[in-house]
């Protein structure tokens, strides 16, 4: 199962490099859905291998707040402000 | 045993969509690879822990888990395509 922890963290890195440089605004956004949700699952495997039941609340109030941020954000970008 | 080999399923489909992420081009190819594979990977990733040491009481919330992240994943990458859509036909300066 930490083999599993350590695949889940080692995909992490590209998405942090296409977050730094990406063509558009919406790549960045999508990078960072997708690092998010890879953060939720590690936080998940951590819980169950330590046996800390603290952890698995503290993935679903992640889960709940990047989910907010993102599509915030999506809304944001869809009306066309931050870019003028 | 059969919760590692869905755990390991799941994680071999997160680092093909990874590779998917960093290969492709444009926005939607990019959306298409991380919504995909994210839902079914993580999903087979939390699936693989409940399974993983039998029942216990915790698992009530890890099901809790797998259940927002399969309803608010989809929501997020259609969020972000209609945005990247609309802004691209209809903003002034598109990208």
């Amino acid at each position: 199962m930490s083999i599993v922890e350590g695949i889940l963290l080692a995909t992490i890195v590209p998405l942090l490099c296409i977050l730094v440089k990406a063509p558009t605004a919406w790549d960045r956004l999508l990078a960072y859905n997708s690092a998010a949700n890879r953060v939720t699952a590690v936080l998940a495997i951590s819980s169950v291998v330590l046996d800390q039941a603290v952890l698995l609340d503290v993935a679903i109030i992640y889960a709940a707040l990047s989910f907010i941020g993102v599509v915030a954000l999506a809304r944001f970008m869809e009306r066309g402000e931050g870019f003028r | 045993m059969i919760g590692t080999v869905l755990a390991a399923c799941g994680a071999f489909l997160v680092a093909v969509g990874t590779f998917g992420i960093v290969r492709f081009r444009d926005v939607y190819s990019r959306l298409q690879a991380s919504g995909v594979s994210d839902n079914a990977g993580l999903a087979l990733v939390l699936l693989g822990l409940i399974l993983y040491e039998g029942w216990s009481p915790t698992d009530w919330t890890l099901l809790f888990l797998l259940l927002l992240m399969l309803v608010t994943n989809p929501i997020a990458t259609h969020s972000i395509a209609k945005s990247a859509f609309v802004q691209r036909h209809t903003g002034e300066d598109s990208p």
